[in-house]
């Protein structure tokens, strides 16, 4: 089946089925122990085998790298060890020649220290540009504002030996903050824009939407203001171009998201956050009750908009938007070792912390696949790659992509004390154990259960566009819900639980229907007036396609 | 809830038991006792033989027979030794008769075979004619196979045929179905078939089934919506076509009007799609038809002859008010020739159907009146090709019908034209 978006569909990201990856430990053509961009262009095929249809990278602009890339130097150029703009041009043409759309970081909030914005602002007082940046005489100001790398900062203010101030950072100190209360910034960041959009990129994440601008007496998040400076950059967007899209970074409750999505006139997206931290949640509980309340509590949002959902990503499991004891129970459950903690979230990859449980894996997939809103995969989460805790910062999520169980795992072919980031080795999720050419050659891998979850998905956008009814069966290990989009219903059952469970459901309102399971079109009988009675086996779940004949 | 759905509690009881399903054999009934047993030995011997190691399912839907139609298929066994010994299917073979639901017809039962096989997710359906006798397992592989294989998405059947068989076919049907649709279609009146699962799927979703388009005529609406549809078609070889209705059938005006009808409907339907073809493709062929050594049954035509010259002049006004100037002074031209000298060119049978298709299309009367005019000279055109052709050879017998054809594709464009102005 083809994604259902068609290139010329300007919502096509809301049928999109998003692979995230980062170029720099995804493939490296030239033997540099660096993933690069003639590298990533030359795997599209695995990519569109995949059956993904958009891929989000993270930063390749120049930097320190002091925060992988975050730290920005340079908006409008690529960084040398990832390639040239010409093989970044060439990328995007070969992804779009296979119907791949592409997205790129844009790091809206902050650049490197080591920006030559950055470097002129501190320069003197009187810099023309000093006003790009937000400085203050003292550190007391916006005190409100939380510190969000807790384990490296200890404030929001760095003070500037040269110029003698404070400037603002949110994240870490070398990332100081742009000033959005200064026109100029926001002209100089739609023309970033339009540089990358002019060259065929189809869409941005936008990192740390919620920091862009600060108001005394507030938590500097998600202030009024921030929603003036999106719906500028949105307006320029859509004069110029119809089918691009932004996505917002705001790991905030949902009805703090909603405004992000304005009024079809600020972000085409936004991740659910909260969501992600409840599926793993509510497998380990094998409860539904934190799914069902976070579905309840995501409000309606514009019809042009759609949500992004994950499991996984680049950065740590989060868990800022839990309760304190939600916060204890996942550390508790999924990273009793303090080193897989990080700042307020657990970084760890989808497999190790699922206890390598192919069926845990599966359901998860299967929840990311069927609840409302664009999916995302995170690059190697495919062929359930492990992690390596013991990398600093983030980046133990980030190792190169294991594609054979040969040399550096297929990634590189330079010596692997030069790698960016060591492959991951041990015995359990080394590139020898789980490798993409082992699982293509293996019927039942799970790379090759991923590519029929996700033709499955896409065989219809009940999903993508689909309302969700929540069913409330009396077994609370049981999360069921109708998804439905015209004409089209199908029926979700998820087994949260590792025992075999039996549950009655209560489908009187679909009374008539016949369903017919999804991945093997198995007929199941007529659904009538009476409990609808399921026996699933652990973790396992169900699709049925309701049809009426 | 059974009642609003095509298929009742039980009967989807032994679907689920059936399970996914690779070939689906469809065979609609109602009384058809004297002729069913043969048609199901042999559609299940067609499966053991050629297909042991496929899923399959043979799928009888009756519309309410009272001559024990359902319990003949239901019962019936191998009967030969051969069989027996040497087709041997390795999965359990499942058969279904069922009586299906809606206006007694081969439409109500096409329709639940239909949803059978898009629920079972068939990939190949095969639909046969229970009163066919000469029906042989192999017609099975041979409607079934080019589907299964990728090939073709539609299979309509090729039977070797006598100069004088079917007449409202060879003068009438295949010659404006191939101008029209742009396939030279041999047997667009499909009575057996092969279609894939997605055509049956297809079929289903059309909002045609309750009207009397598909009720009168099935047959030619599933080759005009396979050929319409952008479905890849077909036509396969099948051994010779020889019927025995269990009842009575109805006589030469009945069918032709039927017929007719069906045709015009068709046409109305599928506007769009004939309007804006040309030409007309070739249709693969899969085997190779036997050559008819037979000649079939010869008409009184002398009488044929006599009732158009009479018909032709008793009825000139009407004529008037449907063919065009030319068209009627050929037509009484044809008829002034009767029965002696009686000569109907083939362009100007083509003008003449096109006119009267053009006649209904502009309303100038009802599709009933057009038939009972049209039949008529149809019976001079036909009484004047046998004439010419009935001892002739088969090869000669199929140069002239390709030349019908061909006049036919000649008559299009300007009733296409016409018809964009009505």
């Amino acid at each position: 089946m083809k994604p259902q978006g068609k290139p010329s569909d300007p919502h096509w990201y809301k049928d999109a089925v998003i692979y995230q990856l980062h170029v720099k430990t995804f493939y490296d053509s030239d033997g540099d122990g660096v993933g690069d961009f003639r590298g990533l262009t030359s795997k599209l095929d695995y990519l569109q085998a995949l059956g993904v249809d958009c891929l989000w990278l993270l930063p390749t602009f120049p930097s320190p790298f002091r925060d992988d890339g975050y730290d920005i130097a340079d908006y409008y150029s690529i960084h040398p060890m990832y390639g040239s703009m010409d093989d970044f041009k060439e990328f995007i043409e070969a992804a779009h020649a296979r119907g791949l759309k592409v997205l790129t970081e844009l790091v809206l909030n902050h650049t490197s220290d080591k920006h030559p914005w950055f470097q002129e602002a501190r320069s003197s007082l009187d810099n023309p540009r000093r006003n790009w940046y937000v400085w203050s005489d003292t550190d007391d100001r916006y005190s409100h504002a939380r510190i969000i790398f807790l384990d490296t900062e200890s404030s929001n203010w760095a003070w500037d030996p040269i110029s003698k101030q404070y400037y603002w950072h949110r994240f870490f100190s070398h990332q100081p903050d742009l000033n959005y209360d200064n026109p100029d910034v926001r002209e100089e960041m739609w023309r970033v824009m339009k540089f990358w959009l002019d060259l065929g990129v189809d869409g941005f994440r936008v990192d740390a939407v919620p920091y862009l601008v600060e108001r005394e007496g507030t938590t500097c998040e998600s202030v009024p203001e921030t929603h003036e400076v999106i719906k500028f950059l949105r307006g320029q967007l859509d004069a110029h171009f119809s089918d691009r899209m932004l996505l917002a970074e705001a790991n905030q409750v949902p009805e703090l998201v909603r405004p992000y999505f304005g009024d079809n006139d600020e972000f085409h997206m936004a991740f659910h956050f909260p969501l992600m931290t409840r599926m793993f949640m509510a497998i380990r509980l094998e409860d539904r009750k934190p799914l069902v309340e976070i579905i309840e509590r995501t409000p309606a949002i514009p019809d042009e908009c759609q949500w992004a959902i994950f499991l996984r990503n680049h950065d740590e499991l989060t868990l800022e938007m839990v309760t304190p004891e939600e916060r204890d129970f996942m550390y508790d459950e999924y990273a009793r070792d303090p080193v897989a903690r990080i700042n307020l979230g657990i970084r760890r990859r989808l497999a190790p912390l699922l206890e390598g449980d192919r069926r845990r894996v599966e359901l998860m997939n299967g929840l990311l696949m069927s609840l409302p809103g664009s999916p995302i995969v995170y690059y190697g989460d495919e062929i359930g790659m492990g992690d390596n805790v013991y990398l600093g910062d983030r980046n133990g999520v980030r190792t190169p992509m294991q594609w054979s169980g040969g040399w550096n795992g297929g990634f590189s072919a330079a010596d692997p004390e030069r790698l960016a980031f060591a492959v991951i080795s041990n015995p359990v999720y080394g590139y020898q154990a789980v490798n993409v050419l082992a699982q293509e050659r293996t019927g039942h891998s799970l790379l090759n259960w991923m590519r029929r979850l996700i033709r499955v998905r896409q065989s219809t956008r009940v999903f993508s566009r689909g309302s969700i009814a929540l069913l409330t069966p009396p077994n609370h290990r049981l999360l069921a819900y109708v998804r439905a989009f015209e004409k089209e219903q199908v029926l979700v059952v998820n087994n949260l639980s590792g025992t075999v469970q039996a549950v009655e459901l209560d489908l009187q309102s679909l009374a008539g229907a016949i369903p017919v399971e999804m991945f093997g079109q198995s007929l199941f009988p007529r659904i009538g007036t009476q409990p609808y009675l399921l026996t699933l086996a652990p973790y396992a779940f169900y699709w049925f396609r309701l049809r009426r004949l | 809830m059974a009642d609003e759905s095509l298929l009742s509690d039980e009967l989807l009881r032994q679907l689920v038991a059936v399970g996914h399903v690779d070939i689906l054999v469809g065979v609609p009934t109602l009384n058809n006792a004297p002729t069913i047993v043969p048609v199901v030995r042999a559609a299940q011997a067609g499966l053991s033989r050629h297909f042991p190691r496929a899923r399959t399912l043979l799928f009888n839907s009756d519309g309410g027979s009272d001559d024990r139609t359902p319990a003949l298929v239901r019962d019936s066994t191998p009967d030969d030794v051969e069989t027996l010994t040497a087709s041997h299917p390795l999965r359990t073979t499942h058969r279904i008769t069922t009586p299906y639901h809606g206006l007694p017809g081969k439409s109500s039962a096409l329709r639940m075979i239909f949803a059978v096989a898009d629920l079972l997710s068939a990939d190949a359906v095969v639909i046969l004619d229970p009163d066919v006798t000469s029906v042989t397992p192999d017609w099975i592989p041979a409607l079934a196979r080019p589907v299964r294989e990728g090939a073709v998405d539609f299979v309509a059947p090729l039977y070797p045929r006598a100069a004088t068989d079917v007449p409202l076919v060879t003068q009438l049907v295949r010659p404006l179905v191939r101008a029209a649709y742009g396939w030279r279609l041999r047997e667009p009146l499909v009575g057996e078939f092969g279609c894939s699962g997605r055509f049956a799927a297809h079929c289903l979703e059309q909002p045609v089934w309750a009207n009397g388009l598909v009720r009168e005529g099935v047959d030619l609406w599933l080759a005009g919506e396979a050929l319409a549809g952008g479905f890849r078609p077909g036509q396969a070889a099948l051994g010779p076509r020889v019927v025995a209705h269990a009842t009575p059938r109805p006589g030469l005006p009945d069918v032709f009007q039927q017929l007719m009808s069906a045709a015009i409907a068709c046409l109305e339907y599928h506007t769009e799609y004939w309007l804006a073809r040309a030409g007309a493709d070739e249709v693969p062929e899969f085997g190779t038809v036997a050559i008819c050594t037979e000649t079939g049954p010869v008409p009184d035509l002398q009488a044929m002859a006599l009732a158009f010259a009479r018909d032709v002049t008793a009825l000139h006004p009407v004529l008037e008010t449907i063919l065009s100037a030319p068209t009627l002074q050929g037509v009484a031209q044809a008829a002034a020739t009767a029965p002696d000298h009686l000569v109907y060119p083939d362009d100007l049978w083509a003008a003449t159907v096109f006119e009267f298709v053009l006649a209904h299309h502009r309303a100038v009367m009802t599709r009933e009146h057009v038939t009972q005019v049209l039949l008529p000279l149809y019976l001079g055109r036909t009484a004047a090709f046998l004439l010419e052709h009935a001892a002739s050879s088969a090869a000669t017998v199929d140069d002239a019908l390709e030349s019908l054809c061909l006049a036919f594709e000649r008559a299009k464009p300007l009733a296409a034209a016409q018809w964009k102005k009505a």
